[in-house]
């Protein structure tokens, strides 16, 4: 019987090993993929501060001309959320925690009498809302670690048009935004209309009143926009992809620790069972003799 | 003294950042050449050839495939800053030719594969790949 019991727990021991190995490859794949992440990011940044300058700097002159991309109607009548996720899980909290600000955003926003066309980033992100009743009118997918500018279109194009043509009056995004290795966080973001208090940092002062623009700006606007609303979704594809490797990386550390654990737990347990055999066996051949012997 | 430093930004990569003589590009309206001591300016940079001429490598040409472009002083006295900012934008003299040339028979055949369909955002997006394989061979002809 004992013997039955260690054979058990050599098979359990094998299979939490084997997981382990997945799960330590998975954490070092994702640790080699986090610092070109980061250095995408850092590559970015020059690029969407200046367009943002530029945005900035056309609005401020010119606000009457810009008035239909900063001015928030009193009443929202349609708003577009767009969910930035994961397409795999296996991340810890990445995935659920954006998906699940955006089910709160959507839910403020239908209890302030809003109607919500909601956009997805991540293959975990439509099946989700899906489940939860929540239409999802587009779901983007399959690029969400390693975007491309071209993903970024895609996605700004679609948010823009019906904004544009006065469909939408409001753009929002739910993403991680990587703060620094220990520190990301959901947060909600209003892109459309811009908001203009988002300056970056050193805002050119002095310049705003005399500088020239070539178009004028409402021409500069329509050309302007639609790069900018881009730029601000790659930004943000570009820092999810960083938190989501993060995630999977700790997650994935975490994981091989406790197979370690439980590794170690079933090996002594194995090596006691073994010992119990062994000792049976002892006591057993022992009484045999002492049998055989007061017998004869 | 008065300066000049040019930056050419893609989303990805500060693809070239120095000091210069001059940065001569193409708006919607027009010509210009922005040179040290230009007045503080924001406008578009239409598809087109951008140089960037006096620098330490000479004359640096980039094919510009529609962007921004912003002037204002720089945080050096007496700098001024000229930003090229474009979501497609490559060196001129790193073009490879015989790929342009691929990309351009590519995007031909897209083209025409869009105009007999019934689809306007795959029509414009042809017709856009076109323009920007065209402006590469006739950059990197030149």
């Amino acid at each position: 019987m004992a013997g039955g019991q260690e054979r058990v727990l050599r098979r359990r021991i094998r299979s939490v090993n084997s997981t382990r190995k997945i799960t330590k490859a998975m954490e070092l794949i994702a640790a080699a993929q986090i610092p070109r992440a980061l250095a995408r990011i850092t590559a970015n940044r020059p690029y969407r501060d200046g367009l943002r300058r530029v945005v900035l700097e056309a609005i401020e002159s010119d606000p009457f001309s810009a008035r239909r991309l900063v001015e928030l109607p009193e009443h929202v009548e349609t708003a577009s959320v767009l969910v930035i996720s994961g397409d795999r899980g296996l991340s810890g909290p990445y995935n659920n925690q954006n998906l699940r600000a955006g089910e709160r955003l959507v839910a403020e926003l239908r209890a302030n009498g809003t109607q919500v066309r909601l956009a997805v980033a991540g293959k975990k992100a439509a099946p989700y809302y899906r489940f939860r009743g929540l239409e999802v009118e587009r779901a983007f997918a399959g690029f969400v670690e390693r975007p491309t500018y071209a993903d970024a279109q895609a996605i700004a194009r679609y948010l823009a048009t019906p904004f544009m043509e006065g469909e939408v009056h409001q753009v929002l995004l739910v993403s991680t935004r990587y703060h620094s290795a220990g520190r990301q966080a959901v947060e909600v973001r209003q892109l459309l209309p811009f908001v203009v208090e988002e300056a970056p940092e050193a805002p050119r002062e002095g310049l705003t009143g005399y500088t020239e623009f070539e178009p004028e700006v409402a021409k500069l606007l329509v050309s302007l926009a639609p790069r900018a609303l881009e730029s601000e979704v790659f930004a943000a594809l570009l820092e999810g992809a960083a938190a989501f490797l993060t995630g999977q990386q700790r997650a994935m550390a975490a994981a091989t620790e406790n197979a370690d654990e439980l590794g170690r737990t079933l090996t002594r347990r194995m090596n006691q069972a073994r010992q119990d055999a062994i000792t049976t066996e002892i006591m057993e051949i022992v009484g045999g003799a002492e049998a055989l012997r007061s017998g004869k | 003294m008065a300066t000049l430093t040019v930056e050419v930004l893609a989303p990805e990569a500060v693809l070239w950042r120095g000091a210069a003589h001059a940065l001569v590009a193409r708006s919607s309206e027009g010509d210009f050449t922005v040179m040290a001591g230009y007045a503080p300016t924001v406008g578009d940079v239409v598809s087109t050839v951008v140089r960037v001429e006096g620098t330490d490598e000479g004359e640096v040409r980039f094919a510009v495939h529609a962007g921004f472009f912003a002037v204002g002083p720089g945080e050096a006295e007496g700098e001024t800053r000229a930003t090229v900012l474009a979501s497609v934008v490559e060196r001129v003299d790193e073009i490879d030719v015989g790929r342009a040339q691929a990309s351009l028979e590519r995007a031909q055949a897209a083209l025409a594969a869009a105009s007999s369909s019934d689809d306007p955002v795959a029509y414009v997006e042809a017709l856009e790949a076109v323009a920007r394989a065209e402006l590469r061979l006739r950059a990197a002809a030149r």
